[in-house]
């Protein structure tokens, strides 16, 4: 039998080469970019419906926590959750025993100057760095009282610091109205030194 | 012989794709709900700008379910493959330059764990057999798909 006789279907041959594996491999490298497009896509969309967003750059968890308290600290006068206040005279008794942590929320320039023996500086402008220094003398505090105050008289920093603690989970957590002025008018003693 | 020893190839070929395929989905589901965590664990290797760790956190979750579904499905298998391969290689080098830099950390690679080098080192292996496995299924593919102009996305081999 001649090969020559033998009728050759054109759709039974083999699909004819038309490029190399290059070509294939470059093809396929162009279709990873474009899944990897829409994924990009499909979490940007993700993102912008969440009740959480992430921000478009990246913020480390130090960072985020500093936004968060500044944020906290920040909260208007008018919208602070109202705080238990101290009298002098309890004030007083409070230094003198030692019994509640005292914390002085004016900046660090007047508490440099003077404040209450054995206050801790925990400034309402510069809160998220106070905060964290503080954090191990706070986490230790268990259920002891905090006092915080300010120069007195109308500042507003005691109650905002304080308003932040109690939202960050310190529940006994009082201000003392009277404040600097009211302390160091009544010529108490006073301290330059920072508490250990 | 021939026809047994293809056979027996795409039978491999195919446990390798649901093998890897399954892995990658398990990751991507892990990380898909709590990106935040997952770009912490991204921030861990301090090798990527802030600007592209947040995308990338976003992104990826999704890129690997998607070429997951893709190397399931045999019209697409090849290029699926090919971007698992691209992934996997990605995540060894990552893992294995914090490892030569001395670092601890959890790579979140599926969801979040614990800062270990032991578990860094196992993390590093698996993501050794899943680029080998993910690159196989790809050659495998690719040199056995006719190179035609009417095949679109890879070829249909199993």
């Amino acid at each position: 039998m001649s090969l020559a006789a033998t009728p050759i279907r054109r759709d039974a041959l083999p699909p004819v080469a038309t490029h190399g594996i290059g070509w294939d491999v470059a093809r396929d490298l162009f279709f990873v970019a474009v899944i990897a497009s829409i994924s990009l896509g499909l979490g940007l969309a993700k993102n912008h419906f969440s009740s959480q967003p992430l921000p478009m750059v990246y913020r480390s968890p130090e960072q985020r926590l500093e936004a968060e308290l500044t944020t906290l600290v920040n909260t208007p006068p008018a919208n602070l959750a109202p705080a238990e206040t101290v009298a002098l005279a309890e004030f007083r008794s409070v230094v003198d025993s030692k019994s509640a942590l005292i914390l002085d929320a004016r900046s660090s320039v007047f508490f440099q100057q003077g404040h209450v023996p054995g206050a801790h500086n925990l400034a309402r402008d510069n809160f998220a760095e106070d905060y964290r220094r503080l954090s191990p003398v706070l986490k230790g505090m268990n259920d002891k009282p905090i006092i915080v105050y300010c120069s007195g008289g109308y500042c507003h920093d005691s109650k905002m610091v304080a308003h932040a603690l109690m939202m960050l989970g310190f529940d006994n957590v009082r201000v003392f109205t009277g404040g600097w002025d009211e302390w160091s008018a009544a010529q108490l003693p006073t301290s330059t030194e920072s508490a250990p | 012989m021939t026809i047994r020893n293809d056979s027996a190839r795409n039978g491999v070929a195919l446990i390798a794709c649901l093998a890897i395929g399954g892995v990658f989905i398990y990751a991507g589901v892990t990380k898909i709900s709590d990106p935040l965590h997952f770009a912490d664990s991204i921030n861990a290797f301090a090798t990527l700008p802030p600007a592209v760790i947040d995308p990338l956190a976003l992104g990826l979750p999704f890129y690997e379910i998607i070429c997951a579904v893709l190397t399931f499905l045999p019209p697409t298998r090849r290029v699926g493959a090919l971007a698992l391969t691209v992934a996997s290689l990605m995540f060894f080098i990552a893992l294995l330059s914090a490892l030569l830099r001395g670092l601890t950390l959890d790579c979140g690679c599926f969801g979040t764990g614990v800062p270990s080098r032991p578990r860094m080192w196992m993390e590093l292996g698996l993501d050794f057999l899943l680029v080998g496995g993910a690159a196989a299924v790809y050659f495998h593919s690719l040199l056995r798909s006719p190179r035609s102009s009417t095949y679109v996305i890879g070829t249909p081999d199993l």
